[in-house]
């Protein structure tokens, strides 16, 4: 039977990076005695996977993965067993069982939502008067990492919408960009965009970044959370 | 949730998850509800110390009393000394992510003399003043334990005890008496005299030394009515019923042994005369069969690991082994759960158990053969044989494996150019015996990586007398191994061997060092065991700086009746044991093993273990 969870990654365990997580992730499945399926081969693997890897130093309410195990067990059973081992910071929110046919988070992923948080540079006032006119710029030229070095590439067609979510505690914005093994963007390389736009310097150790959702097509042309419609 | 450090240096550092603990099976109390907060001190990087069975264990052995909280504390890396320093970022543990100023106890475990600068910075780094007469009545007590411990000189200025031998004995009744003593509003200096009551502890501020004019020790006395001329190691003796954790800490980052590890038992029966491990450790204490199994099963169950190593100093002479193996493979075929099989005897078991173990992936066989000749062999009491190896290359051979590693030593005592020689000649032989294989049945090209440590002599070893090689030796005889080897399918590498060098002045070094090893850090030495950041320039100015002479310590021969710096610290094993086992092996005589024999070493005074076997 095959799972599909969405995970909450909070500030204690945001150091962990992505192959680390997965091998902790593994080992909550095997503390809490999920009867895990592995891979066949030379070397078997239990069958895990998450839609998308998370750079180090990022909090994100909705990481999205599948597993599969040889048993068809009830989903909330298997969800509260796995919290239970889970180590601080890290907790499955929803567990469902996937319909035939479904393709893996890692395919079908498309989109992703971040709030990026400036703690200094950037002001309440910046936000509100540059939004628009950041987002009405023919093109976005952004230094990005490639697998073939870093180049400079246009990234507007890349941000769908943004938002101010800034409060009496908080300076920030959120973003709807797209996310997975076609297209990425990173939050941070928006806010980078954005502090250039507005003629500030840009901290990257002074940003929180937090991934808030990752998004497929359900193939109306909508944009779903990847676990929408896919339960059994 | 709190870090001692904020996110944005976190953010700028190598492996920040070194530094926010909060790992699986973490102990979690309230600091301020523990009468002694101990902090465990590991003088390497995070991922080093957290593959230590040592820590595993005391960690546990400590916070199952409620009264102690024990945290850990590794060295900072490199990038994060800096940060921590420009923002005065004291050292602190990682569970509490407390300053460890004001802990009870600070320890550090000793377990390679290459980190020994990394203790002094890690005191210095947590605002503890290094040197013992520095430091008053509001600091932690520093205590220290492993097996460099059993030779404490180079680190006696600045340590206020030494722990000789197993932590599980002596540390509850040490913490006891700490409590008491400070409910009653006693000093530490009340305390540590106190101390001097327990065997197996050294405090190396009632003793004073004197030295001769050649610069060897004159005399070593106690300068207490209560100090013992000589400190005795203490041992478990009943492996069975000694404390072993039910969990184990899960790392969330990779570390160096990412597994479940099992002890079998402790000590050696086989004497190699090279060892230090081989001694400091006897006698041999065996744990049951069952004991590991169950053990086994519950870690397994608390951490989640898919693999399981068994670890001990030669795994292949626990007497329960096959019952073991056997319990163990049945236990977890079909759970997923890899066997990890280090230090075998190469036979038709063990690599009947390795194709089981193993399946498909076939890793390297490893032999340690240490000397190229049997000669040499017998003069350091190594108990194999060419027809051993050989013999056993070939039944891995025929059994697909195609992957050989050797391990030899350069620079041991009565070595000769045919021993060097030797070594080239036994890894090409190998070679030749894979061709002996019908050629169809070799797919693969055959890989022999042979590679070489220079020697260290260390005490409480038969070679404890032995001058050791220069580094400029050690070189040129690499060399002559390099030039004989013809065969493109050996691959010979070496130890750094300016390393070795430094490893063995500060083995057998005396009170003297800890100068030496005071100006080396001010230099700037840190992490000396890492290669890339070991500074040889900077020991031989340290060496300057202080008047001291490396080859004194390293390349000098002693004779019996010297005064040696640990002479006051006993392992249970006899000088003059160590005297004969040194003359048999300068006449390439072997000695029995325990088992087979034995030989009078002393060990047996500790009453329990091997030499009480029926």
């Amino acid at each position: 039977m095959k799972y599909r969870f969405k995970l909450y990654k909070g500030d204690e365990i945001k150091y962990i990076g992505h192959l680390d997580l997965l091998v902790a992730f593994q080992r909550v499945i095997k503390r809490a005695k999920m009867p895990i399926d592995y891979s066949n081969g030379f070397n078997p693997h239990q069958l895990v996977s998450f839609a998308s890897p998370l750079s180090l130093g990022l909090t994100s309410c909705a990481e999205y993965g599948d597993f599969q195990l040889k048993e068809d067990l009830d989903a909330d059973f298997v969800m509260e067993k796995m919290n239970e081992q889970m180590p601080d910071g890290l907790k499955i929110l929803s567990l469902v069982k996937l319909k035939d046919g479904v393709k893996n988070t890692m395919t079908s992923l498309v989109r992703a939502e971040y709030e990026v948080f400036f703690t200094k540079d950037i002001t309440k006032e910046d936000i509100e008067k540059n939004i628009d006119g950041f987002m009405a710029q023919k093109e976005i030229l952004a230094m990005k990492k490639t697998k073939k070095g870093i180049n400079e590439t246009d990234i507007r067609p890349d941000i769908f919408w943004m938002k101010n979510i800034s409060d009496n505690e908080k300076t920030g914005f959120k973003i709807q960009v797209s996310a997975g093994s076609i297209k990425n963007l990173k939050g941070e390389t928006v806010a980078e965009a954005f502090c250039g736009y507005v003629g500030r310097p840009y901290d990257k150790y002074a940003i929180k970044c937090v991934r808030t959702e990752m998004l497929m097509d359900n193939g109306e042309g909508e944009f779903v959370p990847l676990n929408y419609g896919v339960e059994r | 949730m709190y870090n001692a450090v904020p996110d944005e240096i976190l953010l700028q550092v190598e492996k920040p998850a070194r530094y926010v603990g909060r790992e699986v099976n973490m102990v979690k109390k309230n600091p301020d509800h523990a009468d002694i907060r101990f902090a465990f001190c590991f003088p390497d990087v995070y991922e080093v110390g957290m593959s230590h069975l040592g820590l595993q264990i005391l960690y546990f052995f400590l916070n199952r009393r409620e009264d102690t909280y024990c945290e850990r504390v590794f060295a900072p890396w490199t990038d994060m000394e800096e940060k921590m320093r420009e923002a005065k970022i004291p050292l602190f543990a990682l569970e509490s992510q407390q300053s460890i100023k004001n802990f009870d106890f600070v320890g550090f475990t000793l377990q390679y003399e290459m980190s020994y600068t990394n203790v002094l910075n890690m005191l210095d780094l947590a605002g503890i003043p290094i040197y013992r007469k520095d430091r008053s009545e509001d600091d932690p007590i520093i205590i220290c334990g492993g097996s460099c411990a059993y030779n404490p000189e180079p680190l006696a200025d600045f340590v206020d005890i030494f722990y000789m031998g197993e932590g599980e004995v002596l540390y509850d009744e040490m913490l006891d008496l700490y409590k008491q003593f400070k409910k009653e509003g006693k000093t530490k200096q009340q305390y540590l005299e106190e101390l001097l009551k327990i065997d197996g502890l050294y405090m190396p501020q009632f003793y004073d030394v004197e030295y001769n004019q050649d610069g060897t020790i004159k005399s070593f006395e106690p300068n207490h009515k209560d100090a013992r001329r000589v400190i005795k190691k203490v041992v478990v003796t009943d492996m069975d019923s000694v404390f072993f954790p039910e969990k184990q800490l899960v790392p969330l980052i990779e570390v160096v042994h990412d597994r479940v590890t099992l002890e079998l038992f402790r000590g050696c029966i086989r004497g190699c005369r090279f060892c230090q491990a081989g001694f400091v450790y006897r006698p041999v204490r065996e744990k049951r069969a069952c004991t590991v199994l169950e053990g086994a099963k519950r870690l397994v169950e608390t951490s989640g690991h898919e693999e399981i190593s068994l670890t001990s100093l030669s795994t292949s002479d626990f007497t329960g082994f096959e019952e073991l193996a056997c319990g163990l493979l049945e236990e977890f075929k079909d759970k997923k759960v890899n066997l990890s099989l280090p230090s075998l005897r190469i036979d038709n078991f063990s690599l009947d158990l390795m194709q089981k173990v193993q399946e498909v992936r076939k890793s390297s066989l490893t032999f340690a053969a240490e000397a190229g000749t049997q000669r040499l062999r017998d003069v350091i009491n190594k108990n194999l044989t060419e027809e051993n190896i050989l013999n056993g290359c070939k039944l891995a051979f025929d059994g697909g494996w195609d992957k050989v590693k050797l391990y030899f030593m350069l620079g041991l005592p009565t070595e000769t150019e045919e021993d060097l020689k030797g070594i080239a000649h036994l890894s090409e032989k190998i070679v030749e015996k894979y061709f002996e294989i019908p050629k169809e049945l070799r797919p693969r090209p055959v890989t022999v990586n042979a590679s070489a440590s220079c020697f260290v002599p260390k005490p409480f070893t038969p070679f404890q007398w032995d001058a050791q090689d220069t580094f400029e030796e050690f070189g040129r005889k690499a060399l002559i191994v390099k030039d004989e080897i013809k065969r493109r399918q050996v691959r010979f590498t070496y130890h750094n061997t300016m390393m070795s060098s430094m490893e063995g002045v500060l083995a057998r070094g005396d009170r003297r060092q800890s100068a030496l090893l005071y100006r080396a850090w001010q230099l700037g030495c840190r992490f000396d065991g890492w290669s890339d950041l070991f500074d040889f320039s900077k020991w031989q100015q340290a060496f300057k700086d202080t008047g001291l002479d490396p080859a004194f310590y390293a390349n000098r021969e002693r004779s019996y009746d010297e005064i040696l710096p640990w002479d006051h610290i006993s392992v249970g094993v006899n000088k003059s044991f160590l005297i004969n086992e040194r003359e048999k092996a300068l006449r390439a005589e072997t000695t029995p093993n325990c088992r087979q024999k034995c030989s009078g070493c002393g060990a047996a005074s500790f009453g329990g273990g091997v030499c009480y076997e029926v």
